[in-house]
């Protein structure tokens, strides 16, 4: 039990590391690099424990975006920034590369390398599997870090009272 | 306000909404800074924003005086400090009732803004590239083998990018050198997961930014922005799966 949460807490910080990283890349202000941190460390910690939980990650990666996205309004209040800076660089890390690479790998196999007509049909399967995985991802990610704020939008995040 | 007035008004707010397309915001809280700014100035704005120009007509409304200028903006490099110092800006120049002087003075300060030195957006970005490795379930060697990728795929990103190559052709020059050095690791077999650093070496060029910004863009029904952002996110990664690509099949036997 401890070991699952001590792993669960490990990978949490290495995804805020990462949101920290594109932060930086992205020139974000020195001010806001604490809150990206932190939001990060949570996108991700909910994100794997949802998943260690069974549940799938297509719904598990909307419920970390959507946490992202409502926990940095209260935050564009506190810090007198704009949200878009502090909630863009947390949900990049749950980009699903992983899926996207395995799509890729299927296609060069079914174009270049297989010949047996059995396994291609083998290849068909994985290039649809992790293709629409990483599609719906890639959906529920963006849909659910702007959710929040085109739900509850009144022109400006200062007029949003929580 | 006579012309020369309604002009100098016209370029201010020309400057700032180029600054802010550039920076990577979506077109909503550019018209949102807009009028606010424009509010400060006694004016109306109306504004047609594409991806390359803006045009604004500036209107004063006791004179019945309308003043249209055109600008187009510049090259796009994501950049929040911008975005949320304009916006602090903003905010500032309603409550303070700022003069046109005081904020043309801090547009060209904003203007002014540096990005963090290459070095330190180097170091990040591949600890991030080495983080991402952990997530999909890479050990500590994966994690090297793609924080060097990572960080000799930006390296080369960031000096074509100062020879003023085309975007996409850097995009798959970084994504190629990237994905090259990781293949390294997959046909020496380094590490219990060799292929994670691979998928994540190119992680660093995914356009985040473009596609998110697409998305609320559509749901404004600024339909055009938005079809525009999707489409420079395709192409984005249409250039990285190139790269990543082509690097597999030079290596192509050790993959199979």
């Amino acid at each position: 039990m401890i070991e699952q949460l001590l792993h669960l807490v490990e990978v949490a910080i290495w995804s805020s590391i990462a949101a920290v990283g594109f932060g930086i890349l992205f020139n974000a202000p020195k001010k806001a690099i604490s809150t990206i941190f932190a939001l990060g460390f949570g996108a991700g910690f909910i994100k794997f424990l949802l998943i260690g939980l069974h549940l799938h990650i297509i719904l598990a990666s909307f419920l970390a975006a959507l946490f992202v996205g409502i926990i940095s309004m209260p935050m564009a209040h506190r810090i007198h920034k704009p949200p878009v800076v502090f909630s863009i660089p947390p949900i990049i890390p749950m980009i699903p590369g992983y899926y996207a690479y395995e799509t890729v790998l299927s296609i060069m196999k079914f174009i270049f390398i297989e010949t047996d007509p059995s396994k291609k049909i083998d290849l068909i399967n994985a290039m649809f599997f992790n293709g629409f995985h990483m599609f719906f991802i890639l959906i529920s990610m963006t849909v659910g870090v702007s959710f929040p704020m085109l739900l509850l939008r009144k022109d400006s995040v200062k007029k949003i009272t929580i | 306000m006579p012309f020369t007035k309604l002009d100098r008004a016209a370029s201010l707010l020309l400057d700032m909404s180029a600054l802010l397309m550039a920076s990577g915001a979506n077109t909503n809280r550019v018209n949102l800074t807009l009028n606010r700014f424009a509010s400060v100035l006694n004016c109306k704005v109306s504004s047609l924003i594409s991806h390359k120009t803006l045009v604004i007509t500036v209107l004063e409304e006791d004179t019945n005086l309308s003043y249209t200028k055109v600008q187009n903006i510049p090259p796009y490099a994501v950049n929040f400090t911008v975005i949320s110092a304009l916006s602090i800006a903003s905010w500032k120049a309603i409550n303070n009732d700022w003069s046109i002087k005081q904020m043309e003075e801090e547009v060209n300060r904003i203007k002014g803004i540096t990005r963090y030195p290459k070095l330190v957006v180097l170091a990040a970005v591949s600890l991030a590239g080495a983080g991402f490795c952990n997530l999909f379930g890479g050990d500590y060697l994966n994690m090297a083998v793609a924080f060097i990728s990572t960080f000799l795929g930006l390296f080369v990103f960031q000096k074509v990018h100062e020879v003023k190559f085309n975007v996409y052709i850097r995009v798959f020059l970084g994504s190629l050198i990237a994905s090259t050095i990781a293949s390294l690791g997959v046909v020496y077999d380094l590490g219990a997961n060799p292929q994670t650093a691979l998928a994540t070496s190119v992680l660093f060029l995914v356009p985040g930014v473009p596609l998110i910004n697409s998305f609320t863009d559509l749901m404004d029904n600024n339909i055009l922005n938005g079809m525009v952002r999707f489409t420079t996110g395709l192409m984005t990664v249409m250039a990285i799966t190139l790269g990543l690509f082509i690097a597999m099949l030079i290596f192509s036997v050790k993959l199979i």
